[in-house]
């Protein structure tokens, strides 16, 4: 269909469109308009990503697509997904128009060459790559035909060098499976053909770390240019990705590669001298010109950038005591000596980046600006060595990067040693982390250089403290609500257990016997009144092997197993997959199954346990970081002194974000429906449940916010017989939730008669 | 203890707001709990049992009434009689039914049966409304069979072999009460699928399930079974009495029956007796065949013969096979010697009614268009439309046919029992 957004045709890809996606596009449109940054939380299951979709390229047809699209997504299942959208959208286009969208991943899911592909991580997969397609291979095998070389690659060189400008992809949309298919049909590497086309492309949708992580960003998205509209879709752990970019943490397995590798590096230069000193005159002269890169490199060699952000990296030349190969080396023993001395530590240390550079400066005698040319001399070695299996070289890379960070930024970071890990401490586990503090060093490139940056999600409650937690201001930000034939989700706060007594996860109250029982009471009142699967989130790993034992002990566990299977989520992944699978056909062959798992786990984010895989979750107690984490301690600190953000406030947010996160899990559409059961007196709080979401807030009603388990028990079968009924989809009347394209011309008219 | 003393306030404060009654109503929830087990007093069993707080309802000025469960009813048969032309298409497209039914009722006597959110328990109301169901579908379908599976201890067994009197499945089902152990869907459709594979094949294969249950302990991979039922046309049908499961739903979708859930009691009664009409007739049996009967004779009085449905000497009664003579008890039935099916007229007669059924009647409001004079008397019974005393005139409906105005008590008799309209039938006779 097509409809009218206050003056803009917008094309929809389906037949009738529901009120809150016409909602958010205005919005959107008006932040395109204003070409400022916007925030934008809609629930999951009201099709965000359609909307999202066909706004912005409807916007860009009309703007003759004078610009991009970059969507960024977490994850390759939702890349593919948010591709097939817009495949559709495609087909519901004008037919003049000639759209490309491609997606981008990493070569190890890009790759068609079977040799390569039979490497199983990711790093050895582009090791793989290299050694089959990097310049002074292919030099080589120009030369000798001996060597082997990857036909994808050579085939697709070929057919670019025609001419810089040649489209080798012809409009439309490719999902991933679709550049790998027309890869292997024409001969072509589906991942440079990508990395080529990404420059002509209209949509380009990656993920985060093509835009955040400055490793990557340096080598993916420069050639982005500034009226590109960046979208970051499921963006509630925004905050937490930016931080990541920018953290190291390095064990003491890290330094002992290191030391392996730089051995080798020695004996590679030994060797070299020997045979070729040429070269790595060649790279010292290149090196006193104040070049730390050889011109303009081919694009296979191109490897990951400076950590650093672009502006803060040092235009200048190489200092003179690292140009020389052996003695930069010497330096990185040193630096790695130093490391390993300070990781001999006893008790937890936190220091702050310019003490500790100090330190390093008298301890090992390597100056501030020795460290921070680290990672670029090392790549610029590298390449002189032309080491292709840069798989085996991550660890010195990973005490570069450290160096580099280390010496560039002095504040929002800090450096932590511990000597083993706080909850098991008789395990000795050194760990020297660099963290950092501040969310919004990594994302303030984007902001600056893109005009428009989207983010959204279905939960950003509260709405304003992500502009401050990523220092930006939005010139929309708004949070919309699902609008529902009935009321088909039904979050209700448990508070006591039957007996009358609190439930809680607080730290002094966990181990208490009854409450852990009054929480087994709970799973196994439900497990009997609720058909098919059940999903408990717990706060952690250790709380939930405590409790499920205990339950154990008690005969609590036998019991619910007697209605419903019993799977449980490990750090494993292997094991984990395999539980989820079969948690699905327990759910579907009618067993019933209850899955046990933890938030912020794999699970929790990724998940999705929609229809009868997951008609109630129950989240037990409030998932609260844990505060004696002194990373965390030390960001909180961060926090309060740089943004006036309260702990106490941050803490709970990031909580109830989880919590939400979780519960969000049970429903993704609105023909679907389900029970979210937060089991904890804690959630009672005003200053707890007003940072959850609207949509889940405007369902709660004032008499679920105080139960025992029975009256919880009385809802469910209540809701559950009411749910079960047969409806009427599109709603009727005022409560019209599925609009045809007239309904939509009538509303825009009203709109302008009360204007 | 907690429930019991709650219990007892709401009869000395009666009148309070609906959220109160909620509460109330929650409040029982728990006291009901509590006295699992221990046994209750009489005076508090009465209050818990007969639930008398239900019959009320709350008017605009909060004052509490009795529901005014006539109109009640009323609304509800105009809905269901609608649906049901609407759904089993209009007089005008005469779509074919499957009027020889071969009806399988599993009933679930698991241990969720047991539970006791419906009054006494469901197990109970499923029995209770159970054997009205069989009751009003030999009424309805005079030339179909039925058989009861019980589910238990995660088996399924055979209550009583398919047959078409309801007194012997009524008392075999009243017999058979007590609930223990798991369900198991496909050992309930294994079976049913064994016994219906050999039936006729003119015949329509049916099974209801009546589920308390929430989960099913297979011993195999269930979704083979639903796909075997598929192929040998079984229409599988579930009722559920808690909430909506999966497996139901697929299997219902997969084999074109219908899956409802039941709120409370009468709804379950209500969602029951939408199996007692005939289904529309699957497209591979719409072909019209030709199907042997026979109409056997009512033996002689006094005349002592050995029954072949029973294998014992009887006196007088029964029927005599026309083609082998042979003796049975009950009609319809298929001759044991020789296979024939065995009907009498007046039960084909009364299945002819559902190929024809009475268009449903227009609703008509009580004052009528202006300028047209209404009736003042039902056509039907001829009581007066307007109540006694300037009451509010009670609901009126005509028919679309022959313009007839009937009340609504007409109404239901019409469609529900005669299947004939009184106005169209004597216009016919006047005019020949």
């Amino acid at each position: 269909m097509k409809l009218e957004v206050e003056g803009l045709t917008v094309y929809f890809p389906y037949e009738s469109i529901y009120p809150e996606q016409v909602e958010y596009m205005r919005e959107l449109k008006r932040a395109l308009d204003a070409g400022g940054h916007a925030l934008l939380e809609m629930p999951t299951g009201t099709g965000k990503t359609a909307a999202l979709l066909s706004l912005i390229v409807s916007y860009s047809i009309h703007k003759s697509f004078k610009f991009k699209l970059l969507y960024c997504t977490r994850t390759v299942h939702e890349m593919e997904k948010t591709l097939a959208e817009l495949r559709l959208l495609a087909s519901h286009l004008p037919t003049p128009t000639s759209l490309l969208a491609l997606g981008l991943s990493s070569r190890k899911n890009l790759c068609v060459n079977p040799h390569v592909l039979s490497a199983q991580s990711r790093d050895s997969v582009d090791a793989a790559c290299r050694r089959l397609t990097a310049s002074w291979v292919r030099s080589l095998a120009h030369d000798n035909p001996q060597v082997p070389t990857c036909p994808f690659f050579e085939s697709y060189d070929r057919a670019a060098s025609a001419g810089p400008d040649t489209l080798l992809l012809p409009p439309g949309v490719y999902t991933l499976g679709d550049l790998r298919s027309f890869g292997r049909s024409k001969g072509w590497c589906p991942y440079f053909l990508a990395r080529q086309m990404i420059r002509y492309a209209n949509v380009v949708v990656y993920s985060y770390q093509y835009l955040l992580d400055p490793k990557v960003a340096t080598i993916i998205s420069k050639e982005m240019q500034k009226e590109c509209v960046v979208v970051f879709d499921e963006a509630h752990n925004i905050d937490n990705v930016c931080i990541e970019a920018l953290s190291v943490s390095i064990r003491k397995q890290t330094l002992e590669g290191a030391t392996r590798n730089l051995t080798q590096m020695s004996q590679e230069i030994e060797r070299l001298k020997a045979t070729d000193a040429g070269r790595l005159r060649a790279e010292y002269n290149r090196l006193v010109d104040g070049l730390a890169q050889r011109g303009n490199l081919a694009i296979t060699d191109a490897w990951l950038g400076n950590p650093a952000l672009p502006d803060d990296i040092l235009k200048e030349a190489v200092p003179g005591n690292i140009r020389r190969a052996e003695h930069f080396l010497s330096v990185l023993r040193r630096l790695v000596q130093y490391l390993k001395s300070r990781l001999l530590t006893e008790k937890v240390e936190t220091e702050n980046p310019v003490n500790f550079c100090a330190a390093i400066n008298s301890q090992a005698g390597i100056d501030q600006k020795m460290l921070k040319f680290c990672y670029d001399r090392l790549h610029s070695l590298m390449l002189t060595l032309e080491i292709t299996n840069t798989d085996e070289f991550m660890h010195i890379q990973t005490v570069c990067d450290f160096a580099t960070l280390v010496s560039t930024y002095a504040r929002g970071f800090s450096i932590i040693i511990e000597p083993y890990d706080e909850r098991m401490p008789t395990i000795p586990d050194p760990v020297l982390q660099l963290s950092c503090h501040d969310a919004s060093l990594a994302i303030k490139p984007v902001f600056d250089r893109f005009q428009s940056v989207i983010i959204t999600s279905g939960t950003l409650s509260p709405i304003d403290l992500y502009p401050r937690l990523l220092n930006f201001s939005p010139v929309i930000s708004r949070s919309f609500t699902m609008s529902l034939t009935r009321d088909c989700i039904c979050p209700m706060v448990l508070t006591r257990g039957s007996d009358q007594l609190p439930v809680s996860t607080k730290f002094d109250m966990r181990s208490d016997p009854g409450v852990v029982r009054n929480y087994g009471r709970l799973l196994l009142e439900m497990v009997a009144a609720v058909p098919d699967g059940i999903v408990c989130f717990f706060v952690s790993y250790s709380y939930m092997d405590g409790i499920v034992n205990s339950w154990n002990e008690m005969g609590i566990l036998q019991d619910v197993m007697q209605h419903k299977l019993v799977f449980i989520e490990t750090q494993d992944v292997v094991e984990t997959t395999l539980a989820l699978d079969n948690y699905r056909k327990a759910c579907d062959c009618g067993r019933g199954a209850v899955f046990f798992s933890v938030a912020r786990g794999k699970v929790a984010e990724g998940i999705d346990f929609d229809r009868h895989y997951g008609r109630l979750v129950i989240m037990f107690g409030v998932p609260f970081q844990y505060t004696l984490s002194r990373i965390l301690l030390a960001r909180l600190e961060y926090l309060r002194e740089t943004f006036q953000i309260k702990e106490g406030d941050f803490l709970t947010f990031d909580a109830l974000r989880q919590a939400a996160q979780c519960v969000g899990r049970v429903i993704r559409s609105k023909a679907d429906y389900g029970m979210m059961i937060f089991a904890d007196k804690r959630y009672s709080r005003h200053d707890k449940r007003s940072k959850l979401p609207g949509w889940i807030l405007s369902h709660l009603h004032d008499a679920h916010l105080n139960l025992s388990t029975d009256m919880a028990l009385h809802i469910a079968r209540e809701f559950l017989r009411r749910m079960a009924q047969p409806y009427d989809k599109t709603g009727c009347g005022s409560k019209k939730t599925l609009l045809s394209e007239e309904d939509v011309m009538k509303m825009s008219e009203g709109a302008m008669d009360t204007y | 203890m907690y429930g019991a003393g709650v219990a007892f306030q709401p009869t000395s404060s009666a009148g309070g707001s609906s959220k109160e009654k909620k509460r109330r109503d929650e409040d029982d929830e728990e006291e009901e709990d509590d006295n699992e087990g221990k046994g209750t007093d009489a005076w508090e069993r009465a209050y818990a049992d007969e639930r008398s707080w239900e019959d009320l309802q709350e008017d605009e000025s909060g004052l509490l009434r009795p529901i005014d469960t006539k109109t009640l009813v009323h609304a509800q048969y105009r809905k269901r009689l609608l649906l049901r032309s609407s759904t089993g298409g209009s007089v005008a497209s005469r779509i074919q039914k499957g009027l020889i039914r071969y009806f399988y009722i599993v009933i679930d006597l698991s241990r969720a049966a047991s539970e006791t959110d419906y009054r006494p328990s469901r197990m109970a109301v499923v029995a209770k409304q159970a054997e009205a169901f069989i009751r009003e579908f030999f009424d309805q379908n005079p030339l179909s069979h039925v058989g009861l599976v019980t589910m238990k201890d995660g088996l399924a067994h055979r209550l009583t072999e398919i047959g078409g009197s309801p007194e012997a499945q009524i008392k075999a089902l009243m017999g058979k009460l007590e609930c223990c152990g798991e369900a198991s869907l496909q050992n309930a459709l294994e079976l049913v699928h064994g016994y219906l594979s050999q039936i006729p094949s003119y015949g329509h294969r049916e099974v209801l399930i009546l589920s308390s249950a929430l989960t099913t302990c297979d011993p195999g991979d269930v979704m083979e079974t639903v796909q075997r039922c598929k192929r040998a046309k079984i229409r599988c049908s579930v009722i559920g009495l808690s909430a909506e499961v999966f497996i139901c739903k697929h299997l219902c979708e997969e084999t074109g029956g219908t899956y409802t859930v039941a709120l409370n009691e009468s709804h379950f009664k209500e969602l029951l007796l939408e199996h007692a009409p005939p289904p529309p007739a699957i497209a591979e049996y719409a072909a019209a065949n030709l199907i042997k009967m026979g109409f056997p004779q009512r033996g002689a009085e006094g005349v002592v013969s050995i029954c072949s449905c029973h294998k014992e000497a009887k006196v007088g009664g029964g029927y005599t096979c026309p083609r082998c003579k042979v003796r049975v008890c009950e009609l319809p039935t298929e001759c044991r010697t020789c296979g024939l099916t065995l009907v009498s007229s007046p039960h084909l007669a009364r299945s002819y009614h559902h190929l024809f059924p009475v268009a449903p009647f227009d609703e008509v409001s009580p004052h009528g268009r202006p300028g047209q004079r209404l009736p003042t008397t039902c056509f039907g019974c001829q009581q007066s439309f307007v109540g006694q005393g300037g009451a509010q005139p009670s609901l009126r409906t005509s028919c679309p046919k022959c313009n007839q105005f009937f009340c609504i008590d007409c109404d239901i008799y019409i469609h529900e029992s005669l299947h004939n309209c009184p106005g169209c039938e004597s216009q016919h006779n006047s005019s020949v």
